[in-house]
């Protein structure tokens, strides 16, 4: 007892001395250079604690694989720099080169190389330990993926999914500072990934494995992370938490990115945001007459069959646990309204349109104006 | 720039660039020779030998492009649209003939078709004594040996075409109503147009760079006149000017062929596989079928295979396989491990470069190491004689010059395989084992070597196989007295001691076979 204590004493004294940094990974300002023949990224900076799986969330081409492949040691950063375990490993002009770093990676095809069998495979960052004690790493290792039985296999004669366990034990034989995903669940069958995506979070909750995970994917993103980096043409658009993401996105781009939003225009007056679904909340306490958006996502709008109503329903998409409407207003801007699926309203129904949302979200209309177009 | 300084110093990177000058380098200068001659001298080439020899060149590569395009075609519909006895048999048969170089197939047909021949017999038979046919050593006689042993291109690029061309095509059209031939003529010859064109412009190559059969039919074309240029008369400068030309033609038709062979990717189709429906003849229609294939296949390889086992069971033929036939089986052997050896040893680094780094540096050197493509055997020798000449001139008449001119010549060969096989192993494989603690040297070690080795394995036997049997460079630059099995043929041949050549023909023949399958292994399939 009074030896723990005195340990943690210690270990106190010196984190007051020293000031280490608390995260296990630090991207402070990272640029990546145009004319590698991926896509550039600007100025990002996040950093991940220990444990943490954060998700760089995006669109293809927005360079959040740049991202992935200058952690890794792979891409050269033009200014910027990047810290693993506390340690600077990537600056202009510095580059650590990757078999000193210590970060496992899962590629998008996995990369089992073709001519080792699965024992060979997992083994194959622990050259340095005897054949005894490999044999039991690995065995550990196939134990924690579920996938006894499997050593003596070629990777070929494996099914995706346990492809993809393989090349997770062979990323995390040697404890790994990091462990980077490329799309882990591009190339397995949507049932099989949704387990895979269950299993894989409990597995490194139970490792206590600090997680860089990247897709396009938001259902998956926040299926998966404690936090959530969304990128957009090489750009840091926001990094928080899923819930609020989602809620209150910070960016026309993150509103439309992460879920179905409607962008309703709309003036304000008299302190509050006038619309034609009524009146919020001027949460950008924005002057008199500034134009500005408010988004609304399907789940905050509730219909009523109303007749004497102007708005009426356009389509409906039947998905099973729910209805997605699309609602025309009188002055011809579209809301979409999610319903539960026992009650049907056919198209041409006239409708009342009742906005419930907890928090309103604002934005200046010249800067959602991208997003709409692109949206019609 | 950091990034950029240290790629130029890496090892890799200046390997790379002195291979690529390397290679360059004696054709560069070929090439300036012929433009820094004097002027007298190419307008007294064009006044006298000029005309002739372009016209007979042109004159035979288009005689044997019509041929070709004939018989290749016709055998490639016939074994992939049509169900006969055998069909299997017949689709490996014909491409056979890609086994027997042209010097001893050129060698056959000069006996087979000579005065005195079973040819002249037979036909002196059925019209009188005094009839006779034409002779092998004419433009016929070239025409006839350069179309049997080149058809086999046109028929396997024109099989891969039918092979991978999407049969709901043909059934569209039979859909609207147009009848099997028309179909045949609008829609399945059509899209099979740029394949044909690729198969016909790497006849037309081979044809325009071809020494043996030329040279034992004593046909006159440009790449035999360099030959004699350089034995003859001494004449390097015009020997430069006849190969600058000859470069030149080499040139545009690999351009050709390589812009139709890009081209042909968009005819074919993406979608699933489905075998043709193959049409059935009576027995009258099969039996036309299986005769047609059969003599072509006789023609180009049964009877000549047969006429050499023949002749190597002749006393005379074995009284020759002593010592002496040993010491020439060991020279070849030799010379071939030794360029194989530095061929795959030069290329692998530039098919690395090329493939990882991928920038115009690296793409330029690797294009440069294709030289040798448009280097017919006579223009390499040239060029390897006259760099040796100026720059090293103690080692002329040694083998090393030799073995120069050999992996100039043929490291396409070695490239081809050599690319393919680093392009398939995808560059994440070598990230991970970064990830996984290995440097770049114990990458290429244990991941980037033992999966490439194949490829490796592939490129040495073939260009192993492809040097062994090469005759004009090595009839130029061999030390004196260091005979290999294709120059006895050679020289037996030209001497018409027809029984004498024949044990060196057979053995190259046999070895040349594995050499079709790994050619054939890689895309034999292609669906």
């Amino acid at each position: 007892m009074t030896l723990r204590h005195a340990i943690t004493g210690e270990s106190t004294l010196q984190a007051d001395l020293y000031q280490p940094i608390s995260s296990v990974l630090e991207l402070r300002g990272v640029s990546c250079a145009y004319g590698t023949g991926r896509p550039a990224i600007e100025n990002i900076a996040f950093a991940a604690k220990e444990g943490e799986i954060l998700c760089l969330l995006g669109p293809s081409g927005c360079g959040k694989t740049t991202i992935l492949r200058a952690i890794a040691g792979f891409e050269p950063v033009r200014s910027g720099q990047i810290f693993l375990s506390g340690q600077l490993v990537s600056s202009l002009g510095h580059m650590t080169p990757t078999e000193d770093r210590r970060v496992g990676m899962v590629f998008q095809e996995y990369a089992l190389f073709p001519h080792l069998r699965v024992q060979d495979n997992i083994a194959f960052a622990l050259r340095h330990l005897s054949r005894r004690e490999r044999k039991v790493r690995v065995e550990d290792m196939l134990r924690l993926v579920g996938l006894q039985g499997f050593e003596r296999r070629y990777p070929h004669e494996l099914s995706g999914g346990q492809q993809q366990r393989v090349a997770l034990a062979r990323a995390l034989v040697h404890h790994p500072v990091v462990l980077l995903l490329d799309e882990p669940f591009s190339n397995l069958d949507p049932d099989m990934a949704s387990r895979m995506r269950q299993e894989l979070h409990d597995l490194l909750r139970r490792t206590k494995t600090t997680t860089i995970l990247v897709t396009h994917d938001h259902a998956e993103s926040f299926a998966m992370a404690d936090r959530i980096a969304v990128l957009n043409q090489g750009r840091l658009e926001q990094f928080d938490t899923p819930e609020t993401i989602y809620h209150t996105p910070q960016t026309p781009f993150v509103a439309d990115f992460v879920g179905q939003a409607d962008f309703i225009p709309g003036t304000v007056s008299r302190g509050m945001v006038q619309t034609e679904l009524g009146e919020f909340p001027n949460t950008l306490e924005c002057e008199e007459g500034t134009a500005v958006v408010v988004m609304i996502r399907p789940d905050d709008v509730h219909l009523a069959s109303h007749k004497n109503s102007d708005a009426r329903v356009l389509r409906r998409e039947f998905r099973g646990s729910e209805n997605l409407y699309a609602v025309a207003l009188p002055s011809g801007q579209v809301v979409h309204a999610s319903e539960g699926s026992t009650v049907v309203l056919p198209p041409g129904t006239p409708v009342r349109v009742n906005v419930a949302a907890t928090h309103t979200v604002l934005f200046l209309m010249r800067d959602a104006r991208p997003v709409n177009r692109a949206l019609e | 720039m950091i990034t950029i300084r240290r790629q130029l110093t890496s090892p890799l990177q200046l390997m790379t660039l002195v291979t690529a000058a390397l290679i360059l380098l004696p054709l560069g200068y070929v090439i300036s020779q012929a433009l820094s001659a004097n002027p007298a001298v190419w307008s007294r080439l064009w006044s006298t030998r000029l005309p002739e020899l372009l016209t007979n060149t042109i004159r035979l590569a288009a005689s044997v492009a019509c041929l070709t395009l004939v018989l290749g075609v016709s055998t490639a519909w016939l074994v992939t649209r049509v169900e006969f006895p055998a069909r299997r048999l017949w689709e490996g048969a014909l491409v056979l003939p890609l086994a027997m170089p042209t010097y001893v197939l050129a060698y056959i047909y000069s006996y087979v078709l000579g005065i005195g021949g079973p040819i002249e017999q037979l036909w002196q038979t059925v019209a009188g004594p005094e009839a006779h046919v034409f002779s092998p050593h004419s433009f016929l006689g070239a025409t006839l040996v350069m179309t049997l042993d080149t058809f086999p291109f046109v028929y396997l690029l024109s099989r891969s075409a039918l092979l991978n061309m999407n049969v709901s095509f043909e059934e569209v059209s039979r859909a609207s109503g147009i009848s099997h031939v028309k179909t045949l003529w609008l829609v399945t010859l059509p899209l099979m147009r740029p394949s044909i064109a690729a198969g016909l412009s790497l006849v037309i190559l081979y044809v325009v760079s071809d020494f043996g059969a030329v040279s034992l039919l004593r046909y006159q074309t440009l790449t035999y006149a360099v030959f004699q240029q350089m034995t003859g008369r001494s004449d390097h400068t015009a020997a430069s000017i006849l190969s600058l030309l000859l470069v030149g033609m080499a040139l545009l038709f690999l351009i050709t062929e390589r812009w139709f062979r890009h081209r042909s990717r968009f005819y074919q189709t993406t979608g699933r596989y489905r075998t043709p429906e193959r049409h059935r003849y009576g027995w009258i229609g099969t039996s036309l079928v299986t005769i047609y294939l059969v003599v072509v296949v006789a023609a180009s390889f049964g009877v000549p295979t047969y006429l050499l086992i023949d002749w190597s069971l002749s006393p005379e033929a074995l009284a020759t396989i002593d010592t002496r036939f040993y010491g020439f089986f060991w020279n070849t052997a030799f010379l071939a491990a030794c360029a194989a050896t530095g061929g795959v040893v030069i290329g692998l680094p530039l098919a690395y470069m090329a493939s990882r780094r991928p920038n115009w540096l690296n793409l330029t050197c690797l294009q440069a190491a294709y030289a040798g493509y448009v280097l017919p055997g006579p223009v390499a020798a040239l060029a390897v004689l006259f760099l040796c000449l100026n720059l090293v001139p103690f080692l002329y008449g040694s083998v090393i010059v030799l073995i120069v001119a050999y992996v100039i010549h043929f490291l396409p060969v070695a490239l081809q395989s050599l690319e393919p096989a680093l392009q398939q192993i995808t560059p994440n494989l070598e990230e991970v084992a970064r990830t996984l603690g290995l440097g770049v040297r114990q990458t290429w070690q244990r991941v980037t070597l033992p999966l490439m080795r194949s490829g490796f394995v592939v490129a040495w036997v073939l260009m192993f196989l492809q040097t062994m049997k090469e005759l004009p460079a090595t009839l130029l630059l061999r030390p004196v007295g260091f005979d290999t099995l294709a120059i006895r043929v050679w020289m037996e041949a030209s001497e018409e001691y027809y029984q004498l050549a024949a044990p060196s023909a057979l053995l190259i023949v046999l070895l040349g076979l594995p050499t079709l399958l790994l050619l054939l292994s890689k895309d034999w399939r292609a669906a």
